[in-house]
């Protein structure tokens, strides 16, 4: 991982002396691009009620955990494809992204995943934009849902066939299009003035390209570099989240794997009731026992997964709060750069140009 | 489980207790403002000297029974007991109802955490009564078997159990003026009745002992005690 101190050095001597900053995947090729992929950390999709939470069996510390890594789980299935540039996970929105991916949690319950994704490239074409819902496999040894998240594998790679059918429909001309607007889009954002006009929006948001700047414009070459080093940011950041990711994985492995036994019980529990009628008169001693151990022991169940949502906290929450501070070391310093990168280009479109930013 | 002795319930007695039969949920107030009016938390032991013996509140309830039962063509000097079908049908569901009651209310210690938004009430070998507050209203927990109501009454805390067949368990908490005591009044009432069963627990407060470990669960290695700070 760079110190922020060490890119910075870097970062001001790629601007002034043009040195080059290279980074696996982003160069993109002059037929069939492969296009960089930035997903966006999931929204949770705890409801703001928060009364509703236990009703809904929502855990806001586990669906927020859930939130930064099943991203990664998107991540991976969509580097095994070989069909896409970089793909990196952003904490931050990135709609200046060659592909952008953002992604709602609609359900998690152990036995079911629910996911909504959307998909949108730089010009503003959605490729996606679709709920995806998976019931966990089965394990063929115990005849049970397989435990972890691989357990919804299938929704993932769905999502990359989706994403893959529609890169399928572009043409090698619309794909390098989306490589162009996203740096031009990316451009504008740090030097508006001199990158105003080369681009098109129309009312509907889509974005097309109006003219090109020259292949050799110094001033697209520093935004270029300046981005790698962002980049190089976003992939220190993204280290961090693969770390927090495997250092978690298994004590996730066990919670979904409680939640999974727990559905299971449920489902059980259903149907034993309806199978089980009381013969007891109404209003005998034993017909209102049975009516209140049937709640009791649906209360314990559930406290018990309350108790065991608080343990995962207890377990994880230091390695979240420490990685989540070092996040925030790294994303603080990529703002107090981003102001200076501003202020610099500004400097130098003036110097170069004569005009004011 | 204590066993209701036969012989009591259908003896009369021939003092009444002093302590009332208090309907739950009359006022029950689920919404609020500003803070809860009283902080429960603590650690409570049940006080013994203190509360209902079930045998006498089942002897006035039978009595209670009985009494509204004598037919009123009768003399009062030919006093008798009618003895219909309806009213033996009333005492045996009297007597489940005291019977849960007595179940139920059985718990020698209750742990109640009080935040914000939540009050839960830890009974050992029973489920948690559990209410949140947002927004100044009070919810409890639903189930498919039944659900939770719960709020406060002036200054007493109330949960009331709504279970199928119009069965109903209410809990009544009120702390003495000085904290120390908890008085917890719990009645249990069906609609195959019109005649609920109470009774009454006194709890007083007691300070649990410091352990020398601190102690956290977690979900991987279970219980992770140590006896510095846990990182």
């Amino acid at each position: 991982m760079i110190a922020p101190t060490r890119a910075r050095h870097r970062l001001f001597a790629a601007l002034l002396t043009g040195a080059c900053i290279c980074l696996t995947g982003q160069t993109a090729t002059a037929q069939s691009p492969s296009l960089n992929v930035s997903i966006i950390v999931f929204s949770p999709g705890i409801p703001a009620d928060a009364s509703t939470h236990r009703r809904l069996q929502v855990f806001p510390r586990i669906r927020e955990f859930e939130s930064r890594l099943l991203p990664f789980v998107l991540r991976e299935t969509l580097v095994a494809t070989h069909t896409w540039g970089a793909v990196r996970v952003v904490p931050e929105p990135d709609p200046a992204a060659e592909l952008y991916l953002s992604g709602e949690i609609l359900l998690s319950d152990g036995r079911t995943l629910a996911l909504r994704f959307v998909a949108v490239d730089a010009s503003g074409r959605v490729w996606l934009d679709k709920s995806y819902t998976q019931l966990a496999t089965i394990d063929l040894e115990s005849r049970r849902p397989a435990s972890g998240i691989r357990a919804y594998q299938a929704l993932f790679d769905e999502v990359a066939q989706d994403l893959h059918a529609a890169r399928a429909l572009l043409d090698d001309k619309a794909l390098q299009d989306i490589v162009q607007i996203s740096l031009l889009r990316y451009a504008a954002t740090l030097a508006p003035t001199a990158f105003e006009g080369f681009l098109h929006r129309d009312p509907g948001g889509r974005f097309s390209i109006n003219r090109l700047p020259a292949r050799n414009d110094p001033m697209l070459e520093r935004i270029q570099r300046i981005r790698h080093v962002e980049y190089l940011m976003t992939d220190a950041v993204d280290e961090k989240f693969q770390e927090l990711y495997a250092e978690i994985a298994s004590t996730y492995a066990v919670w979904r794997k409680y939640r999974q036994q727990y559905a299971q019980y449920q489902i059980e529990e259903a149907a034993w009731q309806e199978n089980r009628k009381s013969t007891a008169p109404r209003g005998s001693y034993k017909a209102i026992e049975s009516l209140y151990e049937n709640y009791k022991w649906a209360r314990l169940a559930a406290q018990e997964q309350e108790h065991w949502a608080r343990a995962f906290d207890n377990e994880v929450g230091p390695t979240v709060t420490r990685i989540e501070s070092r996040v925030a070391e790294l994303d603080d310093w990529v703002d107090d750069r981003y102001a200076e990168w501003n202020r610099l280009l500004g400097e130098i479109f003036e110097l170069e140009t004569g005009l004011g930013e | 489980m204590k066993a209701l002795r036969t012989g009591n319930i259908l003896a009369l007695c021939a003092l009444l207790t002093a302590c009332s039969q208090q309907l739950v949920g009359d006022k029950l107030v689920r919404g609020y403002a500003g803070d809860a009016p009283v902080n429960l938390s603590g650690s409570w032991e049940r006080d013994y000297a203190r509360g209902d013996i079930v045998s006498v509140e089942v002897n006035r309830v039978l009595r209670q029974i009985q009494r509204s039962a004598i037919d009123p063509r009768m003399s009062n000097d030919r006093i008798g007991v009618a003895n219909t079908s309806d009213t033996r049908r009333k005492i045996s569901r009297v007597l489940a109802l005291a019977q849960l009651a007595d179940m139920i209310t059985q718990v020698d210690t209750l742990t109640i955490t009080q935040s914000e938004h939540q009050i839960s009430v830890e009974r050992k070998g029973d489920y948690a009564i559990s209410c949140e507050f947002y927004e100044g209203v009070a919810q409890g927990p639903e189930t498919e078997y039944g659900n939770e109501i719960c709020g406060w009454d002036g200054h007493q805390f109330v949960s009331r159990l709504v279970l199928p067949d119009g069965l109903r368990v209410s809990h009544r908490f009120t702390m003495s003026t000085d904290g120390k005591s908890l008085h917890v009044s719990t009645t249990v009432s069906t609609s195959a009745t019109t005649t609920p069963f109470t009774l009454d627990r006194y709890y007083n407060q007691f300070e649990r002992p410091v352990s020398a470990f601190n102690c956290i669960e977690t979900l991987s290695m279970k219980r992770v005690c140590s006896t510095g700070e846990i990182k």
